[in-house]
C-alpha cells in the first residue's frame, strides 16, 4: 500500500494543475489517469488560448478570467504558447448590430479589442474573404494542449508530484463517512494498486460522474462532443474568429504547422464518444467558407473530436448555451468527507481552476502555503549554449521546436543527439529526430506510439503516420526500447488511431494519402491480418 | 511573395528517389524535405536550413512527382526569400552576373581573357572566392553573338522570325545561333535578333538575385509582346531560358506574366526547324550521308518542360546518322551549380553515370542542346559534344564539307 496526503484522479490539464499546485506548496499528491497524460479533452480541443474576446457577451466573468489566465499563461508558459494574436471579423453573413454590444463586453471585462482596417487585415491574412466588413485583434493566442500539460507535469515532478498513467480507478475506499484511500488498476499489467490518502481530487472531466459515482454520489456533468478540423498547413498566421453569438464553426487557429477549425456541439451519450460523422466535417466546411473561401482546396489531415466536460446544475442550460464556468463540489455537503470534485470550465482557465481547488483543499488540510503556480515558469528557458548545440545535431528547423517540446529534457537530448554518428528525422513532415523520440520512447510514462505521438507529435504531419511510423518502430526495436505490446500490434495500434482520423474526411488529396498508406501496411506489409487467410 | 500551397505533396517520396543530388549526398535533405515539408514550417516562420543551398534545381522533382507538386519552385521561391535578408556570397555574384562580364570582357581579344581564366593564379583566385580549381569554366568565344550577327549577311527574305540567344550562346557558343541563322534562312525565314533581349534570368535567380532577375525579365517581357503583337514567333535554343519563360515567370513574377495573359513561352527553335523540314521548307535530301554515331543526352530543363526531345528527332531524321539517346540522368553541372568549390564533387557524381555512359557506348560523337551540359559533358568524358544544330549544318552544308 502506497501513502499520500492527496489523490488526484485525471490527468488532463486541471489535474495535473492541481498536482503541480499542491506539489509547489508541499503537499504530497499522487495523480492517477487512466489513458496518457492529456489523452482526454486537454489534446482534443482547437489549441486556443481564448482572450476571452468569444464569452464576453454571454459571460462577461467567464471572459475576464480568460484574459486575465491569457496574460499569466504567456508568460508561465511560453514554451507552449505561440503568441499569434487574434481577429474577430465580421462577415457579410453576421448581424452588425453585434458589432458595437461585443465590443462594450470586451472594454468590460478588460479585454484589449483594436479595430482594424479591412484592407490592412487582408494585407496581413491574404487568405481571408476579402469582402469581410470588420476586423478587431485581441490578444488571442495559440496553445499546445499536450505540451502544455507536460510542461506541468514537468514542473510538478521537479517538486516531488507523482503521476500513475494507464491506472484506473476502480474504488474509492471510505471509512466513517471519510475516503480512506483509492484502489487502481494498471491496465497494461493488470495489477491493483492501492493509495492511502487523506483527501481525494476528482478531475476527471468528462469522466468525472463516473467517479462521483463509484461513492454512489451523482452529479450533473454532460459530455459534449466537439467535432474539429485539422488542415495539412497554416493557411492564417492569426486567430480567426467570427464576430457573432458563439456559434460551430466559427474559429480556425493556426497551430504549429497546422491550423485546426472547429467545433461542433452535441450532446454526448460517453465521455470518450470520440467518433467524428462525415456530415460533421462538411458542416464545418460550409460554416468556414464564409472566412475563407478557397478553404476546400486546403487539405484536410484529419477530423476529430473531443467531450467538453460541461457542468449541468438543475435547470440550467445545455450545450452551446451551458456555462463555461466551472464549479467545485464539496462531497462533504453529501456526507462524505475528504472528496472535492471540479467540474465545468475550461482549458485557458485551467490553472485558475487548480488554484481555487487547492485554496480549498489546503484549508481543509491546515496548510497555509499560498499559490505560487502563477509566477513561476512551467519550465526554464533552454540556455542560449544549449541552443547552439543544438542546431548543430538537430536537422532543419527541429532545434527550436524540439527544444519546446522537450523541456526540462531538451539538454539530456541534446547530448544524446551529440553521442549518435547522425541524428536523422524519424518523422520528416514534422521534423522529429532519432534522440527525441527514443528519449521519449524510453520515460516510463510511454508504453506505445501513441504515447511517444502525444509527446513528440510524431506521425501528427503530412503523413499521418505512413512513414515515420514503420521507421519509428523499426529504430525503437534496433535500439532494443520495448514496449508492453509486440511491434507489430504497436504498429497496427497507431496506424488505426490514424486512420480513424483520416476516414471521416477520406477525399481528395488526402484520399491518396490514405492509399499510399494502405499500399504499404495492407498490401506490402500484411499488416490487416491476411495472413490468418493464408494459412486456412 | 505569397508562399506555395504544400497540401499537394502526399510525402511518397518519389521525388527523393528520383534527385540526382540526394542520391550522392545527404548534405541536401532531399527535394520533398526541403520543398513542400519545410514550407509547413516557413509559414510559422522557423527558419532555413542550409541544405536548400544544396537544391541544384535540376528540376527531376518537378519532372517525377505524381501529384504534380512544383517541388523546386517551391525550393527557388524559398532561396529568394533567404537571400532577401542574407545577402548572396560575392562568388555568387560572379557565377549569376555572367552576362555582365562578357559585356566588360568583349573589347579585349578572347584569347587574353580565356588565358585570364584559366591560368594557374586565377584558378587560385577563383577557388578562393568559392569557384572549384578543378572545374572547366566555358570559355569565351572570339567574337559574341551580336557582333558576328551583324557582320553576318542574310538574304532578302520576306518571312521573318526572331531569336533569343540567351547569354550561353551570346558570350560562348555564338556559333550554334549562327548555325540556327544558316538553317532558318535557308528554309526560307529571315532573323530578327533584337539586341534588347538581355539574360533570362535563371542565374540571377537561382543565385538569389531577384531584384536583378525581375528588371530582366521586365525587359524581355516587353520586347517579347513587341514581336507577339505583329505575329512573328519568338525562337530559343537554350533549354534554361525556355523553361524560365515559360513556367519560372508566371511563378516569380507573377504580375508581369500577366502582362502577356500568362503565355510567356518561346518557342523551341529546334521544334521550328523540324517543322520546316515537315513542310519540306527545309530539305535534307542534299546532306551528306556518312554514318554517324551520336549519343544525344537530354538536359535536364528540356525534360521539364515537357515539350519532347526535338534535338534528338532532328538527329534522327538526318540521313546516315544513328542517334541514341544516353537516358542516363542529369549531368551534374545546373547551370553554375556544378562550378562551385562546395559543389564540384556532387555535380561529377550525379554526372557520373552520364559519363559511364557515353564512354561505355564506344560512341564518339556526343549531342546536347544545352550549354552547360555541353561543358560538362566535355570535362567528364573528354569526348567531342556538339549542338544538334552544329551537326545539321555541317551535314548540309556543302561548303563546310
Amino acid at each position: 500500500m502506497k501513502h499520500t496526503t492527496v489523490v488526484i484522479i485525471g490527468g488532463g490539464a486541471t489535474g495535473i494543475g492541481i498536482l503541480r499546485d499542491l506539489s509547489m506548496r508541499g503537499v504530497k499528491a499522487v495523480l492517477l489517469e487512466q489513458g496518457g497524460i492529456a489523452a482526454g479533452a486537454s489534446s482534443r480541443f482547437h489549441g486556443l488560448l481564448h482572450s476571452g474576446g468569444r464569452y464576453a457577451v454571454k459571460d462577461n466573468e467567464a471572459a475576464r478570467e480568460c484574459i486575465e489566465e491569457n496574460t499569466i499563461l504567456r508568460r508561465i508558459g511560453r514554451e507552449c504558447v505561440e503568441e499569434s494574436e487574434g481577429f474577430f471579423v465580421l462577415t457579410r453573413e453576421d448581424d452588425p448590430s453585434y458589432e458595437k454590444i461585443w465590443v462594450d463586453s470586451c472594454e468590460k471585462a478588460g479585454i484589449s479589442a483594436a479595430p482594424l482596417d479591412v484592407k490592412d487585415a487582408l494585407r496581413l491574412e491574404p487568405n481571408l474573404d476579402p469582402d469581410i466588413r470588420a476586423v478587431y485583434r485581441v490578444p488571442d493566442s495559440s496553445v499546445d494542449g499536450f505540451r502544455l500539460v507536460w510542461h506541468n507535469a514537468m514542473s510538478a515532478r521537479r517538486y516531488g508530484g507523482e503521476m500513475l498513467t494507464h491506472h484506473q480507478v476502480i474504488a474509492i475506499d471510505q471509512e466513517g463517512g471519510r475516503v480512506k484511500a483509492v484502489r487502481a488498476r494498471n491496465l497494461i499489467t493488470g495489477e491493483e494498486v492501492c493509495i492511502a490518502c487523506e483527501m481525494v481530487v476528482n478531475a476527471a472531466g468528462s469522466w468525472a460522474a463516473q467517479i462521483v459515482r463509484l461513492v454512489g454520489l451523482d452529479v450533473g456533468v454532460q459530455p459534449d462532443r466537439g467535432t474539429l478540423i485539422a488542415f495539412n498547413h497554416r493557411f492564417t498566421s492569426r486567430i480567426i474568429n467570427r464576430l457573432h453569438m458563439s456559434s460551430d464553426g466559427d474559429i480556425f487557429v493556426p497551430h504549429g504547422s497546422i491550423t485546426i477549425l472547429g467545433t461542433t456541439s452535441f450532446k454526448a451519450d460517453r465521455p470518450d464518444d470520440h467518433h467524428v460523422p462525415p456530415e460533421d466535417v462538411l458542416r464545418l466546411l460550409d460554416i468556414g467558407e464564409v472566412l475563407f473561401p478557397q478553404l476546400r482546396s486546403y487539405r484536410i489531415l484529419r477530423a476529430f473530436a473531443g467531450t467538453r466536460p460541461l457542468y449541468i446544475s438543475n435547470g440550467s442550460a445545455a450545450g452551446r448555451a451551458a456555462s463555461r464556468g466551472f464549479h467545485i463540489s464539496d462531497h462533504s455537503e453529501e456526507g462524505l468527507e475528504g472528496m472535492l470534485s471540479i467540474f465545468g470550465g475550461k482549458f485557458t482557465t485551467y490553472r485558475l481552476m487548480a488554484e481555487k481547488l487547492c485554496d480549498l483543499l489546503c484549508s481543509k488540510l491546515g496548510v497555509t502555503a499560498k499559490c505560487r503556480t502563477a509566477l513561476e515558469p512551467l519550465i526554464a528557458d533552454p540556455s542560449p549554449e544549449v541552443l547552439e548545440k543544438a542546431r548543430k545535431v538537430f536537422p532543419v528547423h527541429g532545434a527550436e521546436l524540439a527544444a519546446n517540446r522537450l523541456g526540462d529534457a531538451f539538454p539530456t537530448v541534446v547530448e544524446r543527439a551529440e553521442a549518435m554518428k547522425e541524428n536523422t528525422l524519424l518523422c520528416e513532415c514534422e521534423m522529429v529526430s532519432r534522440a527525441e523520440i527514443e528519449f521519449v520512447a524510453n520515460d516510463p510514462a510511454s508504453t506505445s506510439l501513441t504515447d511517444v505521438r502525444l509527446r513528440t507529435r510524431l506521425g501528427m504531419g503530412t503523413c499521418q503516420g505512413t512513414f515515420c511510423s514503420l521507421r519509428t518502430i523499426g529504430t525503437l526495436t534496433e535500439c532494443g526500447v520495448s514496449f508492453p505490446i509486440s511491434p507489430a500490434e504497436n504498429l497496427r495500434g497507431f496506424l488505426q488511431e490514424r486512420w480513424k482520423g483520416l476516414r471521416p474526411a477520406l477525399w481528395g488529396i488526402q484520399a491518396r494519402e490514405m492509399e499510399l498508406g494502405r499500399a504499404v501496411y495492407a498490401a506490402t506489409l500484411n499488416l490487416d491480418g491476411a495472413k490468418h487467410e493464408q494459412e486456412k | 511573395m505569397k508562399h506555395r500551397n504544400p497540401d499537394k505533396c502526399v510525402a511518397c517520396s518519389t521525388c527523393v528517389v528520383q534527385c540526382p543530388v540526394a542520391e550522392v549526398t545527404s548534405k541536401f535533405l532531399g527535394p520533398r524535405m526541403t520543398g513542400p515539408a519545410s514550407e509547413r514550417f516557413r509559414l510559422l516562420n522557423a527558419g532555413e536550413d542550409e541544405s536548400l543551398s544544396y537544391c541544384a534545381n535540376c528540376k527531376n522533382c518537378n519532372i517525377s512527382c505524381p501529384q504534380g507538386v512544383d517541388v523546386a519552385n517551391i525550393n527557388m521561391l524559398a532561396r529568394t526569400r533567404y537571400s532577401r535578408e542574407h545577402r548572396p556570397s560575392f562568388r555568387d555574384w560572379i557565377l549569376a552576373h555572367g552576362e555582365l562580364e562578357a559585356d566588360l570582357v568583349r573589347f579585349f581579344p578572347s584569347s587574353l581573357v580565356n588565358f585570364g581564366m584559366v591560368n594557374p593564379l586565377t584558378k587560385f583566385v577563383l577557388d578562393a572566392i568559392g569557384i572549384s580549381k578543378k572545374a572547366d569554366l566555358p570559355t569565351f568565344a572570339r567574337d559574341q553573338f551580336p557582333a558576328l550577327f551583324k557582320s553576318y549577311r542574310q538574304p532578302t527574305l520576306h518571312k521573318k522570325v526572331v531569336f533569343f540567344p540567351g547569354c550561353y550562346i551570346k558570350a560562348y557558343a555564338p556559333e550554334t545561333g549562327i548555325d540556327l541563322v544558316w538553317l532558318l534562312n535557308r528554309a526560307g525565314y529571315n532573323v530578327i535578333y533584337p539586341e534588347n533581349f538581355c539574360c533570362c534570368g535563371t542565374p540571377l535567380y537561382t543565385n538569389g538575385f531577384e531584384k536583378d532577375a525581375r528588371k530582366n525579365a521586365a525587359v524581355n517581357l516587353l520586347e517579347l509582346k513587341k514581336w507577339r503583337e505583329e505575329g512573328i514567333p519568338v525562337l530559343s535554343l537554350c533549354p534554361s531560358c525556355q523553361l524560365m519563360f515559360r513556367s519560372e515567370i508566371p511563378i516569380y513574377f507573377p504580375e508581369l506574366a500577366e502582362e502577356l495573359d500568362g503565355k510567356t513561352a518561346l518557342d523551341d527553335a529546334q521544334e521550328f526547324i523540324l517543322s520546316c523540314i515537315e513542310k519540306g521548307e527545309l530539305p535534307l535530301a542534299g546532306a551528306e550521308q556518312n554514318k554517324l554515331d551520336v549519343m544525344y543526352h537530354a538536359p535536364c530543363h528540356l525534360r521539364a518542360q515537357g515539350i519532347g526531345m526535338p534535338g534528338l528527332e532532328l538527329l534522327k531524321k538526318l540521313p546516315g546518322v544513328h542517334a541514341v539517346n544516353a537516358d542516363a540522368g542529369c549531368c551534374g553541372i545546373s547551370g553554375s551549380y556544378g562550378f562551385k568549390k562546395e559543389k564540384y564533387d556532387i555535380g561529377m557524381a550525379v554526372g557520373s553515370q552520364l559519363f559511364r555512359t557515353i564512354k561505355d557506348s564506344g560512341i564518339e560523337q556526343v549531342a546536347t542542346d544545352c550549354g552547360t551540359c555541353r561543358v560538362q559533358i566535355m570535362h567528364g568524358t573528354g569526348h567531342p559534344v556538339a549542338h544538334p544544330l552544329n551537326i545539321l549544318r555541317r551535314r548540309l552544308d556543302t561548303t563546310r564539307r
